[in-house]
């Protein structure tokens, strides 16, 4: 479901990844332009290193008033999400449209190392750090922006 | 402890023979009298096991920090939270136990463990874990701190070495509904919703408790996610388990669980008390081992699934109702 | 209510027609804590205001109030005005919905007149745990009331004025210029409130970094006595102004299960027969509550003058 774009927002920061990301992106920013409100717009494959520093520094310039609009596969935009958190922006502030691949991050409980991959919860994935085999559970971090992994229960 | 003093002090939770989750939220302090005799009359119970289960407790942390966690700015809550505790506990056993005020400093002085501390209120490098450290090694229940913000409640920091299959690395940061995000039921039933709504408007210096409930395999009292590894092999065990093996392997467990309005942060502050009770003992009180049986032959498979007593259910039901 | 019993230990007008009242414990002992922000509501003769808290709210054995006399108001202020050091005087347990968010990078306060009296607690609060602070004041030519105190604990962080145009000037520049993470706190009179919201609105401040102390008392009326039929034992039972329903079936020993007593847990609920309750809980949903088959009595009455009940 596409949240739309703030109108109360005075300056806006777009990010977006993957193709389907773009398309989304494209329609948040063509919006945002007529209301005349500055927009920085970023677009990539995924939440890299690169990216996250991007918004980084935009984070840190910001001023209240400022809002973020994340558009992408769920492991991308919730790790944009937690960083924008971490810097002091609020849920209020941020709007997101989830879509494109079901890529996600999983946390795992035993090493505390995280994988990124396709997966469902109630699946089972191997943890990249430690090698466990590690049930998905549906359950969701948004500050680690990633899903619980605990060892696979074998009488489960 | 011994079997009779833990039998006696044990806060024994089913108050029907069904049960489903409830806002079970009820005034702190007031003593409950049971088939074997009380429990529920302090906000922290120090018993026969202290020494022991903070020596446990002291064992989990050095071999994973990561059981406490502390987001930066609820430091001054953490700072609450410990002369909130400290000074109850002073109250409660004034001849071993007691925190004074000395030239700006504070000293804390706890005869049970022979501890002696001397810090100043913010300074979190004079005692050893910081605040809430220093409070996980002096009361056996396991910290939540929760901020106040946006309408919410946030699970901002912790000490939790005593999980019932929950990581507080993982849930630090977490809001009160997505904390309780795995738990069946609560949020279409609207348990959750007003129990959070009542937490909101507690006010400074209020107290509330409740109880909760599951049967685990093994007498630890760390069942967290990340240990899970260490005690798949006593829920293996219990799965094809009977009678006798089974009443000394599988343990009621029972959280009594405070909610307190700190005053000064104006944080939330959640304790967690475990008991475990093997069900062999338990049996050994009728009324207890006929409710209990009870409940869980008629527990709903979605919240037997949850607790995670589904691999022993039916063996526990023979051995508490079966003649 | 339950309220504290407290004593005034000190009483002074520290500018025209603000006084200053200190209140404790008769025996000196320590209060409530609470957080910055908090307010009590006091008792003053006929009528209950609400009134911020100004000391510091860790292990408090003082609480200490400032009073506007409001010449045109119901006189609740002129009674405290009158107070003086040795009188008793009954306040709430303090009570707040205006703390410091501990999250925010900067707390940006705006005050107007005695409006100051909540950001003097948060003033000293952020300066005990070295927080990002701002004050903006605006205040009669006559009476900047707690200017000294501020001046000493904020410097250059205090702007204040009593001209409305530099006000207005200020406020905009101040709004726009925030980092994110600031945090919006305001006190003072309707107009100027409304100002600040509406000025924070337009420079794209979202509504949960502003955050307006107004003094709703979250008191729950007593309500309205009423008679309780008990069709069972077929005795009336009177409920008080003030009593809670299961208090007078506890009272007339009449056993009704409860737990939390603040209509959450269900526990207590009792099926009505005749009369319609007034559903006070957050337990019933919108069909039960409708039809009026059934009543929590730890926090519901009746708005009829008889409520009989399956007991
Ligand atoms: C009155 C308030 C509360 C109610 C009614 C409530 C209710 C519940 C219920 C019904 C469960 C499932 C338990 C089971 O079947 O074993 C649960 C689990 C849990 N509760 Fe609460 N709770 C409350 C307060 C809190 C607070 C303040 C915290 C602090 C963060 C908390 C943290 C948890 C956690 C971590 C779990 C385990 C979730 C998981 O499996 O990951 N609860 N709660
Ligand atoms: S006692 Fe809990 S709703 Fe009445």
């Amino acid at each position: 479901m596409d949240p739309g774009v703030d109108h109360a927002g005075t300056s806006f920061a777009v990010m977006s990844f993957s193709a389907e990301g773009r398309a989304v992106a494209r329609r948040w920013a063509a919006a945002l332009t007529a209301t005349g409100a500055p927009v920085w717009a970023w677009h990539g494959d995924g939440a890299t290193e690169r990216a996250l520093a991007e918004l980084r520094d935009r984070l840190d310039g910001a001023t209240v008033g400022w809002r973020l609009m994340l558009a992408g596969p769920e492991a991308d935009v919730l790790r944009a999400r937690s960083l924008a958190v971490e810097r002091d922006a609020i849920d209020a502030e941020i709007r997101v449209h989830v879509c494109g691949t079901g890529r996600k991050r999983v946390w795992c409980a035993h090493c505390g190392g995280t994988t990124e991959t396709e997966c469902e919860a109630g699946q089972a994935v191997a943890c990249a750090n430690c090698g466990r085999g590690l049930l998905v559970h549906d359950h969701v971090s948004r500050r680690h922006a990633a899903y619980l992994g605990v060892l696979a229960d074998p009488e489960t | 402890m011994n079997p009779e003093s833990r039998l006696a002090r044990f806060p024994f939770p089913l108050r029907a023979d069904t049960y489903r989750y409830s806002t079970n939220i009820e005034p702190a302090r007031v003593p409950v009298r049971t088939e074997t005799g009380e429990w529920g009359g302090v906000l922290l119970d120090v018993d026969d096991d202290y020494a022991a289960d903070l020596a446990e407790r002291k064992r989990i942390l050095k071999a994973d920090p990561g059981r406490l966690q502390v987001l930066p700015h609820v430091r001054p809550a953490c700072w609450d939270a410990l002369l909130t505790c400290l000074r109850e506990l002073a109250a409660q056993r004034p001849d071993e136990l007691s925190l004074r005020c000395e030239g700006g400093e504070l000293a804390w002085r706890n005869d049970l463990l022979g501890v002696c501390a001397r810090f100043r209120e913010g300074d979190d490098d004079a005692l050893p874990g910081g605040p809430l450290g220093f409070l996980g090694s002096q009361i056996q229940d396991d910290i939540v701190l929760l901020d106040q913000r946006e309408g919410a409640l946030w699970a901002d920091a912790g000490l939790v070495t005593f999980a019932s299959g929950w990581s507080l690395r993982f849930d630090v940061g977490m809001r009160f509904d997505e904390v309780h995000g795995p738990v069946p039921r609560v949020h279409e039933d609207g348990v959750l919703a007003r129990a959070e709504r009542f937490l909101l408007r507690l006010r400074p210096g209020q107290e509330y408790r409740r109880t909760n409930w599951s049967l685990a395999a093994g007498g630890r009292l760390d069942h967290s996610a990340e240990s899970s590894p260490e005690w798949a092999a006593d829920r293996a065990r219990a799965a094809t388990a009977r009678g006798r093996e089974l009443a000394a392997l599988v343990h009621l467990r029972v959280e009594v669980q405070h909610l307190v309005r700190l005053g000064a942060s104006g944080a939330l502050l959640f304790l967690i008390r475990t008991y475990l009770l093997p069900l062999a003992e338990l049996a050994r009180v009728p009324a207890w081992r006929l409710r209990l049986g009870r409940v869980l032959a008629e527990l709903p498979d979605d919240i037997a699934g949850y607790k995670g007593l589904t691999p022993f259910r039916d063996a526990a039901v023979e051995y508490l109702l079966g003649s | 209510m339950t309220g504290l019993e407290l004593v005034v230990t000190r009483s002074a007008e520290v500018v025209p027609g603000v006084r200053e009242l200190v209140l404790a414990r008769p025996d000196g002992g320590p209060l409530p804590a609470h957080p910055a922000g908090s307010h009590v509501v006091a008792e003053c003769g006929e009528r209950r205001n609400a009134y911020s808290l100004t000391n510091g709210g860790a292990e408090p054995r003082e609480y200490a109030v400032a009073v506007l006399r409001r010449p045109g108001g119901r006189g609740g202020s002129a009674w405290l005005h009158e107070r003086r050091p040795g009188d008793p005087l009954v306040v709430s347990a303090p009570r707040c919905a205006f703390a410091p968010v501990l999250t925010a990078r900067r707390h940006l306060l705006v005050a107007g007149g005695i409006g100051i009296t909540p950001m003097l607690a948060h003033v000293r609060d952020a300066v005990r745990w070295n927080r990002d602070v701002e004050l903006l004041y605006a205040h009669r030519p006559d009476a900047p009331a707690y200017a000294a105190d501020l001046d000493r604990l904020l410097g250059e962080r205090l702007r204040r004025t009593s001209d409305r145009r530099e006000f207005r000037g200020l406020l905009g520049d101040a709004l726009r210029r925030q980092p994110l993470g600031t945090h919006l706190y305001v006190c003072g009179p309707a107009p100027l409130m409304e100002l600040v919201t509406d000025t924070a609105e337009a420079a794209g401040w979202p509504a949960q970094r502003v955050h307006r102390e107004r003094f709703t008392a979250a008191e729950v009326a007593p309500g309205t006595p009423f008679t309780a039929r008990l069709r069972r034992s077929g005795r009336d039972v009177a409920v008080a102004a003030g009593t809670t329903l299961l208090d007078a079936l506890h009272a007339a020993g009449v056993a009704v299960p409860s737990m939390c007593r603040q209509g959450v847990c269900g526990e207590c609920r009792v099926p009505v027969l005749a009369g319609q309750p007034q559903h006070r809980d957050e337990y019933l949903d919108e069909h039960e509550r409708a039809a009026g088959t059934c009543v929590l009595p730890c926090v519901s009455r009746s708005e009829t003058g008889v409520l009989e009940v399956d007991l």
